[in-house]
């Protein structure tokens, strides 16, 4: 019995792996990834691969100047997460985006869009 | 590096299997064949404390091996180290607010119970209350089959959504049912066969988990072939991935199991149940009782298998993740259309001069074979000029170029054209944006 819980204890070790990897992905968003926009979004949404769990999920989105224009805490509903928008003028936001999966593992990620024409 | 969560899992299944299982062997197996083996509470007395053993420190473990896992699982969620994960703030939040924390509590709830139950199911006399077994019954299942809820059966869209955990649930059960009862079983095929009463509760009884073993046989076929379709996919994921390897592996020991668990069937036990010669008789109860021990082995390594499918990515999730490790400094795209999808990281993603590197895969994440790729960059400023260069193949299935000129900060225009492999033309047009120096 001692020698059959070693050997099952070997070989857990050998297969165990060191660390999860990301499970929800980001399917899209919107505003598009990487797309340009005419006028400022009232809120961003991004749509993920599987359903996430409220707590521990955030995205943060910083203006054409660094600062933060979400509003408030992103509002999780099934897979999807939404925030409200600042309106902070044409140039270059930046997205990022962190989850937990409802299957307890995490993962995240970053992209930009425009707003306005020109630079 | 070994991940304490793969230790915590094993021992928290098979801790729960144990249990679980003295619940379906008792009421399902081994009381009635007492009772219709005529056999008086002797026989039941004789197992009582190994029984009683397998139960109690089943549970045991499976509440130390529970908080274990909720521990590691609530510094993993929010990436808090360990020590301070077990603030009182981060556990609460994971346990009211999350799925796993919610059905967390409802195990541990059905532990306490399930220890109410063995105290009188376990008990000297063989006649227990029904609605004492059905409660028990129901307490099991939910107790086993509710881990559905915490791994990668849930979280899927539409109908797998629901067809998922229903198919994950059903195989814990059946698993449970099947790999629970061989120990109990094993023990009773251990007692002395030249008394009457028991070997006549013997045969009755491994008849009986006959049954009970070919119903969980053909309910883990078709649950497994659900979940092999939801989390592997095809067979390139199935041969290509260190998740699908592994559940071939599981699916060979689960066969090695089969075919154990059909000498008994076929062989074994209507020598120990009908043969005249005693010998005979005796030679098949040591043979299937060592049956049982092999098979309940080869199961303690699927349960260790599954123990590290929990920790590893669903060989079909690998759908959207970059191939790419991108750089802090880069500036990086992913498009995605129809025909494919590229990723493109331009490092560094500032005025200069940069290294464009080009992935491209399609819909299911596997690396689409080029014969040719080019990258078109156009600048910001209007009626600026396109500038073309041809990537060159590298070892690690990407396309680089180097020598990209960055002349100009803002939102560039990007192209990637390739010619595929396969004949088909790939054109993806998307915007980057480059920072100043």
């Amino acid at each position: 019995m001692a020698k059959f819980l070693g050997v099952v204890s070997l070989l857990t070790a050998l297969l165990a792996a060191s660390a999860a990897q990301a499970h929800a992905f980001l399917d899209h968003a919107s505003p598009l990834v990487g797309s340009t926009v005419a006028t400022a979004p009232p809120e961003l949404t991004l749509t993920f691969t599987q359903n996430l769990e409220s707590a521990f999920s955030t995205v943060t989105v910083t203006g054409p100047n660094g600062a933060r224009v979400d509003t408030g805490k992103a509002q999780v509903s099934g897979n999807t997460m939404r925030v409200g928008l600042k309106a902070a003028g044409p140039g270059t936001y930046r997205v990022r985006w962190h989850v937990l999966s409802v299957d307890t593992h995490t993962t995240q990620g970053s992209f930009t869009f425009r707003v306005g024409g020109g630079r | 590096m070994t991940d304490p969560l793969v230790y915590a899992r094993f021992v928290h299944f098979a801790a729960t299997i144990a249990a679980t299982g003295v619940v379906f062997f008792v009421v399902l197996v081994f009381e009635p064949a007492v009772r219709g083996a005529a056999a008086d509470a002797r026989v039941f007395k004789s197992l009582r404390t190994p029984l009683a053993a397998i139960a109690w420190s089943g549970l045991a473990l499976a509440i130390a091996s529970g908080a274990a896992w909720l521990v590691l699982n609530a510094a993993a969620m929010s990436g808090e180290p360990v020590a301070d994960a077990v603030a009182a703030d981060v556990l609460w939040t994971v346990l009211a607010q999350t799925t796993f924390g919610i059905g967390w509590l409802l195990r541990l709830v059905l532990a306490c119970s399930l220890a109410a139950a063995f105290v009188r199911l376990l008990a000297a006399d063989a006649d227990k209350p029904l609605w004492l077994e059905a409660a028990a019954i129901a307490m099991a299942v939910a107790f086993v089959g509710s881990l559905a809820w915490a791994g990668h059966a849930i979280g899927g869209q539409g109908v797998e959504g629901v067809l998922h955990p229903a198919a994950d649930a059903l195989h814990l059960i059946a698993a449970a049912a099947w790999l629970g009862t061989l120990v109990p079983l094993a023990l009773l095929l251990g007692l002395n066969a030249n008394d009457a009463a028991a070997l006549a509760t013997m045969r009755a009884a491994t008849l009986r988990f006959s049954t009970l073993g070919l119903l969980s046989v053909g309910t883990l076929l078709a649950t497994g072939i659900v979940n092999t379709w939801y989390l592997v996919g095809s067979v390139a994921a199935l041969l290509g991935t260190d998740y699908g390897r592994l559940v071939v592996l599981k699916i060979a020991l689960f066969l090695l199991m089969v075919a154990i668990a059909a000498v008994n069937r076929l062989r074994l036990t209507p020598k120990l149940v009908e043969d005249r010669s005693s010998t005979a008789v005796e030679g098949a109860r040591r043979q299937l009782r060592r049956n049982a021990m092999i098979e309940a082995s080869l199961g303690a390594v699927v349960v260790a298998v599954v123990a590290v499918l929990g920790v590893l990515p669903p060989a079909s999730h690998g759908h959207h993740a970059s191939e790419l490790a991108i750089p802090v400094e880069a500036s990086f795209q992913h498009i995605h259309t129809v025909q494919g999808m590229a990723d493109v990281v331009i490092e560094p993603g500032r005025i200069g001069t940069a290294t464009a590197t080009i992935h491209l895969s399609n819909d299911e994440g596997e690396t689409l074979d080029a014969r040719q790729v080019t990258l078109t960059l156009t600048a910001p400023t209007p009626g600026s000029e396109a500038r073309t260069y041809t990537a060159e193949h590298n070892d690690d299935d990407n396309w680089q170029v180097a020598g990209v000129a960055l002349t100009e900060r803002g939102d560039w225009s990007i192209e990637v054209d390739a010619l595929l492999r396969s004949g088909q033309r790939l054109d993806l047009k998307a915007g980057i944006v480059i920072e100043a120096n």
